[in-house]
Parts: C-alpha cells; structure tokens; sequence
C-alpha cells in the first residue's frame, strides 16, 4: 500500500493530557504507573471506548507494557510494545498504532508516554554514553549533551549565516505566549525578549529559556480505524503519515542543520499526499531546544535556508500569525513529554477544542523532532 | 592532587589510541580495505564494516567546526573551570571530534579558525589531546 493510500485510514480518537502545571514539583510518592493509568482512563473517556475494547497496547518505554496492563486490568491485548524511553519516539509509536490497526493486530491502541523526571530528580545533560560503553570522547573535554552540541551548533549557524541570540530569542518568547492561554502549561508568567536576554547561559549561546523543561506527567491516545472512528464521540484526527530519518552522525550536531533529513521526511510525509508548506496551518515541534524549530522551519522549507531568524520575527510563528508553532506553549513553556504532548495539541486545534488559542479552521498540522532521531508526522481532519 | 575529571575506561577498541596519545602520539583508524579514516577509534570501518584497522599518524591540524562555551555545571570536575570552551574540531584526515582550544580568550573563538592538536599530560597514565591555534600559513 502506498503512502498516499494509508493516509487516512487511520485516526486518533481519544487524547489525554495531565495537569503538567498542577504536577509541577516534586513529589517522591508520585509515579509514572498512576500518571500513565490517569491518562489512559482520561483518553477512554475521551474517545468513548470502554477498556475492555483496548486490544493493543503501546508504551513510551518508561512504563512497560506488562505491568501496566496488570494495573489497569487490560485482560484481552493481542499487541504490545514498549519503545525506548527516548524523546523522539512519538511519532514512530503513532505509526505503529496506525500499521497495527490497519494490518488488523488490534482495533483499538491505546498508546501512552509517562514520565516523572521532577520527583525522581533526572539530571540531564551529562555526556558520554553516546558512542557505546568505554568511549568517553566528549565528557573528558567537559562536553555535555545534547543542548551543548546544540548551540555549538548554533555558531557554525551563525558562522554561515548570521544572526543573533536576539533573534532567537522569538521562539521561546512566542512559545511563552501560547502558554499563557493554556491553563496546564507549567510556565504561565509573561517574558519580553529582554527578559529572555536577560537570563543566563547554559551553553552560550543558548540560554536557559531555550532549554525544555524537566517535569512530571503522562499522555495517551487512542488509536483506531477511520471507519470505527465515525461511531466514536469525537471528531476524528486522520493520521496523514509519518516519517524518520536517522543519520546518526556526531551525535545531535547535524553537519548541515537537519537540512537533508527535512527534505527527506518532506519528501516522505508531504509529497505523496500533494501537501505543500501552505497547506500546513500549524507546525508543532519537538523544542528540546529552541533552534530545532529554526532549522525545521528551513529544511521543510518554509524558512529560506539561512534566513529563519529573520523568518521568525514580528509574530509570525505566533498565534494569529501566517504560521503558529507549539500553540500549547511547547516542551519550553508547557511540558517536557517528548513530543507527546504537541501531538494532544495537534488534536485539539483540528477537533477545534483548543479554547482561546484555537487556530480558525485549523485542517493540517505538521509536526518535527530534530534529533538523532529525526521524525515528523502530519496530522488532519477532513 | 587528585585529577577528578571523567576519563575514558580503556576497551579494545580504543585502548591503541589512548596509549599513543600518552606517548605525544595522536593516531586514527584506517580501514585497510576501503582506505576510510575514522573517529572515534570503533573497531570497525563505519563505510565497509571491515574489522581490518591501521592506525596512522594524524597531521594534527585542523579547523573549528563549531564551538560552545559551557556555563553549566553537567560535568564532574569541570566546574570550578566554568566558563569553559569544548570545540568541535574538523580534522585534515576528515574526522571531527572534541575537544578544548586553549590559547584563545574564549569570546574570540570562531568557527574555521585553523587550529593543532598538543598533548595535555592531565594524569601519569592519561594524555588528553588539546588544541591551539595555528598559523594560517605555518603549516
């Protein structure tokens, strides 16, 4: 079957997301087994469906399979998998899902992601690791990862093209304002770009608001087929495709900024469906660091390449601009679930359900992860 | 006094490299089958998977890739050196890595400026590989 001949087969009919600004904190009793089992109650209810309908079963690896299925009394799951606990798996799972309904494995998926990295105290950016078990050739020169590899991706960047941590700074500030219009989003206080300037290097010249955040909670969906889909109580999101392309190169420093996998996932994901970068009303993106939504904004092409700084200015990636980007506040300003999260997003604004930050007639979504892993999937409604 | 930084644990994969280096010798793998250079020291070629490795000595010279200045204490014992530079330096032979550049004041560190490996004696048993500028023309 080709692309264009599975887009749209499949739909996801139930979302839930946790009150990540209520959980924010920490709280040593917390765990992803209750978050997880939340979530997936919520998205049942959401979509309709009673658990005993659930027959598949895919989780974002922090959780696995088996004990939440005991938890939650799943007794009759044909499917199930575990992914690696890795922030770029979203789409990936979604697909999954989709290939498993399509290819009859199971009616009903229910997928979820859980994480309480707050109340267990995570610490991220350590580097080594990367490369397999003895070679340590970044943390002996004191190199972190990945926001380091990131923003040192950043000056060869600015080397080529120019621009300034001024510039930069649109995304996370535009990303603060959606979070303003979302009650569950953990940062809710305004910021200027000066008060963005203002705050400190972490890896100069990223800054910490162009860092995601660290925090607890869980997201589930509910994935069936566009038939079974009419009979549910929500309007269905059509799973348009889904795409990856893993270089796995230099560890997240992308020689040319995810340019060929952007145009490789492009040609995957947007090509055989005749969706161009004006069909697109909104682009979610996986913003573990504010330049993944600068370099995916020029490798899909809507951004002249070398020229997305400039591209970003003056509220264009805003809400009520020409291209809103992570309406929810993203993982900088809502949550940190690994892309989980914009992907609930990306349903509510196609479902129109997204309140005050709703996009009008809002029909395409765009979603990107720029990491080791790069991945993209599009979302839509008929 | 104690050196408290990370240091590698020597496998077979990388245990050549690492001993070269303490003897101020900086040396990459070579496929002996499909002439690839690679880095870091894998055991097998990344372009034609031969297990059949040379090592060959590195000119040491090099360009700045990119850079950060690391304002975060992520790595043990590199705290009280906060703010520090880690280059991502691109190698004549083709392979980047990382490293430090030392003799520059960080705020004029920019990408392609020319640079050399010298070797840091951080241990007795371990030797890091550093770099400097160099002269454009001192090649």
């Amino acid at each position: 079957m080709s692309k264009a001949e599975f887009s749209g087969r499949t739909a996801i009919v139930g979302i839930a997301t946790s009150d990540f600004k209520a959980l924010y904190g920490t709280d040593p009793e917390r765990t992803r087994e209750d978050l997880a089992t939340h979530a997936i109650r919520d998205a049942l209810d959401d979509a309709g469906l009673k658990k005993e309908q659930v027959d598949g079963l895919i989780t974002g690896g922090t959780v696995h399979y088996e004990p939440l299925a005991y938890r939650a009394g799943l007794t009759d799951v044909r499917f199930c998998v575990d992914y690696p606990s890795a922030g770029r798996m979203c789409p990936m799972a979604l697909m999954h899902a989709a290939q498993a309904v399509e290819n009859g494995l199971a009616n009903y998926v229910v997928l979820f992601n859980s994480l309480c990295f707050r109340s267990n105290q995570v610490k991220f950016g350590m580097g080594g690791g990367w490369m397999g078990t003895g070679l340590l050739y970044d943390s002996v020169y004191g190199m972190a990862s990945p926001g380091a590899q990131y923003s040192l991706a950043f000056t060869r960047y600015q080397h080529l093209y120019g621009g300034t941590e001024e510039q930069l700074g649109a995304i996370p500030v535009a990303f603060r304002k959606h979070a303003q219009l979302n009650p569950v989003a953990i940062m809710q206080n305004s910021m200027t770009i000066e008060d963005y300037l203002a705050a400190r290097y972490i890896a100069q010249p990223l800054r910490l608001f162009d860092y995601c955040l660290v925090n607890d909670g869980a997201v589930a969906y509910v994935v069936t087929s566009a038939e079974r889909a009419r009979d549910l109580k929500q309007k269905p999101v059509m799973i348009g495709g889904t795409a990856g392309r893993a270089n796995f190169r230099e560890w997240y420093v992308d020689l040319d900024f995810w340019a060929d996998a952007c145009a490789s996932m492009k040609r995957d994901l947007m090509d055989p469906l005749g969706v161009g970068t004006d069909d697109i009303d909104s682009v979610q993106v996986y913003d573990n660091f504010s330049v993944s939504v600068l370099w995916g904004l020029e490798g899909f092409g809507f951004a002249p390449k070398g020229q997305g700084l400039e591209w970003i200015q003056d509220g264009r990636i805003e809400l009520g601009g020409e291209l809103p980007i992570n309406t929810s506040g993203g993982m900088l300003s809502e949550a940190y679930l690994q892309g989980w999260n914009q992907h609930a997003e990306s349903v509510r604004q196609l479902r129109g359900q997204a309140g005050p930050r709703q996009i009008p007639d809002c029909q395409r979504i765009l979603y990107w992860g720029l990491s080791a892993l790069p991945s993209a999937s599009l979302l839509y409604v008929d | 006094m104690t050196y408290v930084k990370p240091l590698p644990e020597l496998t077979h994969e990388d245990r050549p490299f690492w001993e070269a280096a303490r003897e101020h010798r900086f040396i990459l793998p070579r496929c002996r089958d499909c002439g690839h250079i690679w880095f870091p020291p894998y055991s097998s070629c990344q372009k034609c998977l031969s297990f059949d490795r040379e090592w060959i000595e590195a000119s040491g010279r090099g360009t700045v890739w990119g850079y950060t200045i690391m304002c975060q204490p992520y790595v043990p014992g590199y705290a009280d050196e906060m703010p520090y530079n880690v280059v991502l330096v691109e190698l004549e032979e083709g392979p980047l890595l990382y490293s430090n550049l030392v003799g520059v004041p960080d705020e004029e560190i920019r990408p392609d400026i020319p640079v050399e490996a010298f070797f840091d004696d951080v241990t007795d048993d371990f030797t890091l590989i550093r770099f400097r500028p160099r002269n454009r023309t001192g090649e």
